[in-house]
């Protein structure tokens, strides 16, 4: 006879495809892929950032005259949300949550949260120039969004995108 | 009432003997170093639901191997990276590609991971294997399709025309030290002895069943309690009597 622990049950809420957040961040036609390596100084700033190592060594990332679009994941609670960020000259133009997996605080996929990102940019202090005002029950997922909110700015601040 | 509690005394006698045991071998795990002790014989793991994997697949990549095993991955014995339904794994000299059914696992030779590459974007045909092609382009095959990366693995190109891939990956069988080493890592160290014991305690080592049998023979004992009681005062109101006589 033999037990397991309870299983992590969740379903997954994708509210947009990596094809649609393309499509929309460039007008139905994305450019191709270009990769940022996570090393060097960039590594020490983004584990600053995140509070922890991002779990992996490049990332893609979409670019075209000065916006560019990043593809980021972040655990809330115990599962990783999937964020698309588009941000343009410096600013977020657009952060949309793509998938959320974790059982509550699914509230942050609404627009009402996320367009507080909107227009947002990074203060020298590598933090965000808004604040962001949490939901109840959703701290932790409110706090995700805004580490990867902060961390997609820098990314784009360290690509040519931000000239243009 | 005596031949009750007779029989409710033999049949809880060892239960008794073994709750008071193990009771005392609990209450000092520590000083005993019952918590350090690992239970790890095959049949225990088994029994927590720590069973060995359906099979461990390993593909070479250079001088190292890449090993499925349940839904984890695995470079020589570390793991790596979680896969379920791993397919192939191949390397192209920069890198290690793990393919799952939906993914591909960009490695570096250290194991770290350099990206996780979802294949949906890329075709709604699950992967069905992955190989190399001329120059060390990697190349993917879904349903009837063959799909080639460029060098960074950054832009797939479905193959318009048949193209003859050098390779596909195919499982190779693993020195059996390194499948053991997989296997250790994958079953853990199994659970410590002073948790047997409690499990053994509370009856839970045999599930919900082993818990009511227990409650039975708890009850059991509250039987033996009360009825030793009544015996008790029965034979002494019976002393009592004859001595008046």
């Amino acid at each position: 006879m033999t037990w397991s622990l309870p299983a992590l049950v969740s379903a997954a809420s994708v509210y947009e495809t990596q094809a649609e957040f393309l499509s929309r961040a460039f007008n139905d036609s994305p450019p191709e892929p270009n990769i940022l390596w996570l090393s060097g100084q960039r590594k020490p700033v983004v584990r600053q950032l995140l509070g922890h190592d991002y779990p992996a060594l490049r990332l893609r990332y979409w670019c075209q005259a000065a916006r560019s679009a990043w593809i980021l994941d972040e655990i809330g609670k115990e599962l990783p949300i999937t964020v698309g960020i588009i941000i343009e000259n410096s600013y977020i133009k657009n952060l949309r949550v793509m998938t959320y997996r974790e059982n509550r605080g699914g509230e942050v996929a609404t627009p009402a949260f996320t367009d507080q990102f909107i227009n947002a940019e990074l203060e020298e202090s590598n933090k965000l120039d808004v604040r962001i005002d949490g939901i109840s029950g959703a701290t932790l997922s409110v706090q995700s969004l805004t580490r990867l909110a902060t961390m997609a700015l820098f990314l784009h601040s360290e690509t040519n995108c931000q000239n243009g | 009432m005596r031949r009750l509690h007779r029989s409710f005394g033999a049949f809880a006698v060892i239960f008794v003997l073994f709750m008071v045991l193990s009771g005392l071998a609990i209450n000092h795990s520590n000083g005993l170093g019952l918590d350090q002790h690992k239970v790890s014989q095959p049949f225990m793991l088994g029994w927590y639901g720590l069973g060995k994997p359906s099979s461990i697949r390993s593909y070479a990549v250079g001088d190292d191997w890449l090993s499925f095993a349940g839904s984890q991955l695995y470079l020589n014995d570390k793991t790596v990276a979680t896969i379920p339904g791993g397919v192939g794994a191949v390397s192209n000299g920069d890198l290690f590609i793990a393919a799952g059914g939906d993914e591909l696992f960009l490695l570096d030779h250290g194991g770290n991971l350099v990206e996780r590459l979802p294949w949906a974007p890329i075709s709604a045909a699950p992967i069905e294997a992955i190989g190399l092609h001329s120059n060390n382009i990697v190349s993917v095959k879904t349903a009837g399709q063959v799909w080639l990366a460029d060098a960074d693995l950054l832009n797939w190109q479905r193959a318009e025309e048949p193209v003859a891939i050098q390779f596909w990956s195919s499982p190779k069988p693993a020195p059996d030290e390194l499948q053991q080493r997989i296997m250790h890592v994958y079953r853990g160290e199994g659970p410590s002895l002073e948790r047997v014991l409690l499990d053994l305690h509370s009856g839970r080592i045999f599930g919900p069943i082993g818990v009511f049998i227990y409650d039975l023979l708890a009850l059991a004992l509250g039987f033996l309690s009360i009825s030793g009681l009544i015996l008790w005062f029965r034979g002494r109101r019976n002393g009592k009597g004859k001595n008046r006589k």
